[in-house]
């Protein structure tokens, strides 16, 4: 079967519909994402498919709507509650972190909170400093909760699914840019497991982990790179919550040298975690160059469209930062 | 007036060392120039004499504490006189990096107002054998820091090399030392492709006691002995002369391949001067590195443009296989001093630490069985199965050989007959040992054959 091609927004709302479809537990919450068609138009025509009951509308209030979502999973049922911006999602964050993520230890194992948040995130949309955060490290804290980072179209349905079906809390975050990024996306229902990162681009000259918009960044920059008889591998982090460490440090065996590339602000982030993963595992005694981390800059994100593209590290940055690290120049 | 006692640089690379042995108490008297303590620097083991007469007091420092060098590791108090020692430095004065909060106080004159430091003069050994003639006396500077020492620039004291954990492992499975080394990476930072490349082609360790300009002297150690023999002669030349010191492999830090022959030794010898862009030497060889030394001469690769071989072998028949076997099977330092013994006249010249040093490097790496592999190699019967004589016509370039007339191990009369154009000196009341036991000699010696083979190159 040749490949079909979906966007990214259309792959998430073609596995929404399938989890509607096979499993009447499951069912959509959020703003705007009945008839409206959601902020980032990625239910869609859904509630036309299967009605206001299944595809709600909730009121502002992303405290109360993620607190309906918890405690209709605690009865049993499936619900994949939209956040229009993760950054709202702050308003919520005792349920999904002081309830979601708790109760099934709290309670002896005697409940399970099958709930999903999807939360669109990062910047490049023009959306300023309070909609435009990469928060995901945030939330991949949380012991209790699962998290994941899809970057294709063929990821985000299959791990939205398996998100659906898993018993526990899962968090997937959507880069915004990627909504309308096409890609092959089989048909009919898949899952992608929720704890492997995959290999995006063999190379044996460099190992760049990236996350989301960040993995073709980085996937664009190793063609640069190549050109220089740099290669570099690719790694799609995809779960930060568990994270793959296997692949990291099998990686880094391999080239002996680490860029970790992410969006969200670099102190403290996603890289800090890779980063150490490396440095404790046998994986150190492979390194020979120091770690490099590209992330977010120390700011929040700003309006200005120039100034948003040079907070977060772009492809020419990616690619100068590895070739400092390939040349052996950190 | 107290002395304090510190830890000595006795060589160019060296930022610590390991407390040997106490020679005497604490509380006891010491007269000045008495063997005191020892060390063991990375390199070697040495003795170093008291700087002073007086009671040793304040002893800081044990058997096997590594210590920066500068270190305080005692005070030598004059008889009757009380003294304190200056109280730790380390939160009088600031002290930028966290590195250097380990030195003790010995970086540190006194202070104003403390009381004693005053009278107390700083003891810089700089060689071993007795204190130096003149005592180089740091004199604070504005900042208080002591000036000449070294604490800036970059240095830290006691600082490993700069190595990436790769290029760590790589030498750790190879037996090779980072010291050894050009890192490529910045500032000098060793990386993978670095001990790879050095140490790929040729498993040899080697290390620049003198780095300069021009053909270097290589130094080529005998049976059983390492590059660290070569030091106390070296240290008696000139610093623009530049010289490569080799392991010869079963030696030292160089490990002993399949191959345990003496065409073996030629070959990782020049592949290691090769790798270090040594196209021409002045060879020097002492006992089977003369031998190799003479053989490296003789044939394309490196251009000798002088060769000294003392007390070499290859030159007859005869040799000491008793000593070899005895060498090699002693495993104590009561059963191995006798040989040691053996190689000198002057028992002394060989330094009292050399047996526990050899001891020790033979815990920590296979040399015995290295060097039992080797042996079968050179000896036939109990007899040399090496034959340099051949290889001795006419010299091309200016050669020397240099005897010790009590020697045991070679006979010195083996070295008669050859080459009236090869120079031959017999020093009397020396064994196998001449670099050692007539250093000064030697290294004169030394100095006029670099001389004459500058002179023959142009």
């Amino acid at each position: 079967m040749s490949a079909r091609e979906l966007s990214y927004a259309e792959a998430i709302r073609e596995a929404l519909g399938i989890a509607l479809e096979h499993d009447e537990r499951v069912f959509l919450m959020g703003e705007d994402i009945g008839v409206y068609g959601g902020a980032f138009q990625v239910t869609g025509d859904l509630v036309e498919r299967f009605g206001e009951e299944r595809v709600m509308d909730t009121p502002i209030s992303e405290l109360g709507g993620a607190g309906v979502a918890v405690g209709a999973a605690l009865t049993g049922m499936r619900p994949v509650y939209e956040f229009q911006f993760s950054d709202f999602s702050m308003l919520a964050m005792e349920q999904i972190v002081n309830q979601a993520a708790k109760l099934r230890y709290m309670l002896g194992g005697a409940v399970n909170v099958p709930v999903v948040f999807r939360m669109p995130t990062g910047s490049g949309l023009g959306g300023a400093a309070q909609h435009s955060q990469s928060i995901e490290a945030w939330y991949a804290h949380v012991p209790g909760l699962k998290v994941v980072e899809p970057s294709t179209p063929e990821d985000v349905k299959g791990m939205l699914l398996a998100a659906i079906k898993d018993p526990d809390p899962v968090i997937v975050f959507e880069h915004k840019l990627l909504y309308k990024m096409k890609g092959a996306t089989p048909e009919g229902y898949y899952e992608t497991p929720l704890d492997r990162a995959v290999i995006r681009r063999e190379g044996g000259g460099l190992t760049i982990v990236a996350t989301a918009i960040m993995v073709h960044r980085a996937l664009e920059a190793a063609d640069i790179l190549a050109k220089d008889g740099i290669e570099a591998e690719v790694i799609d982090l995809r779960c930060l919550r568990p994270i793959d460490k296997d692949a990291i440090v099998s990686s880094v065996k391999k080239t002996g040298r680490l860029l970790a590339v992410y969006e969200g602000v670099k102190t403290l982030g996603i890289g800090a975690e890779i980063s150490a993963i490396v440095a404790e595992s046998e994986a150190f005694d492979y390194l020979d160059a120091p770690i490099l981390r590209l992330g977010g800059v120390e700011a929040p994100i700003p309006y200005s469209p120039i100034l948003e593209k040079a907070a977060v590290p772009q492809v020419e940055d990616i690619v100068a930062a590895a070739r400092r690290l390939a040349h052996g120049e950190v | 007036m107290a002395v304090e006692i510190v830890m000595p640089r006795v060589d160019m690379d060296m930022t610590s060392g390991r407390m040997g042995r106490w020679h005497a108490p604490e509380g006891a008297h010491v007269e000045k120039g008495a063997t005191l303590f020892e060390i063991e620097t990375d390199k070697a083991a040495m003795e170093v004499d008291a700087p002073a007469s007086g009671v040793l007091k304040f002893v800081a420092a044990s058997e096997g504490d590594v210590l920066p060098v500068g270190a305080c590791i005692g005070w030598i108090v004059p008889e009757g006189e009380s003294f304190a020692p200056p109280p730790e430095k380390a939160d009088a004065l600031p002290i930028a990096r966290p590195e250097t909060s380990v030195l003790p106080n010995a970086l540190w004159r006194g202070r104003d107002g403390l009381g004693g430091p005053e009278s107390s003069q700083r003891i810089d050994q700089t060689q071993m054998g007795g204190p130096p003639p003149g005592l180089p006396h740091d004199s604070p500077s504005k900042d208080g820091r002591p000036s000449g020492r070294p604490m800036g620039g970059g240095e830290v004291v006691g600082e490993r090399p700069r190595a990436t954990p790769a290029a760590r492992r790589v030498a750790r499975e190879r037996g090779l030392r980072l010291e050894s080394v050009n890192g490529s990476g910045p500032r000098g930072r060793v990386q993978r492709r670095d001990v790879e490349q050095g140490g790929a082609a040729s498993n040899v360790h080697r290390l620049w006691l003198q780095r300069g300009e021009g053909a270097p002297i290589v130094f080529l150690h005998g049976f059983g002995a390492d590059l660290n023999g070569w030091r106390p002669v070296h240290r008696l030349l000139p610093e623009t002369l530049p010289a490569l010191a080799i392991d010869l492999p079963g030696h030292g830090l160089s490990p002993l391949g399949e191959e345990a022959s003496f065409a073996a030794l030629v070959e990782a010898a020049r592949a290691a001067l090769i790798e270090e862009g040594v196209g021409a030497a002045h060879l020097i060889g002492h006992s089977l590195g003369g031998a190799v030394a003479a053989t490296l001469a003789h044939e394309p690769g490196v251009k000798a443009l002088s060769l000294m071989l003392i007390a070499p072998a290859g030159l007859g028949p005869e040799t000491n296989a008793a000593f070899f076997n005895g060498f090699l099977q002693a495993d104590t330092e009561a059963a191995l001093t006798p040989w040691l013994h053996m190689l000198a006249t002057d028992a002394a010249a060989l330094g009292s630490a050399l047996a526990r040093t050899t001891l020790r490097q033979r815990r920590e790496r296979p040399l015995v069985a290295d060097q039992r592999r080797l042996a079968k190699a050179i000896l036939a019967g109990g007899r040399q199965a090496i034959d340099i004589r051949g290889l001795l016509p006419t010299p091309e370039a200016p050669t020397k050989i240099v005897v010790g007339l009590e020697d045991r191990i070679t006979p010195p009369h083996q070295a008669e007959g050859l080459s009236g154009l090869i120079a031959l000196h017999r020093f009397a009341h020396v064994g196998h040992m001449p670099h050692l036991e007539a250093r000064r000699e030697v290294a004169a010696l030394i100095e006029e054959l670099v001389r004459a083979g500058q002179r023959s190159q142009r």
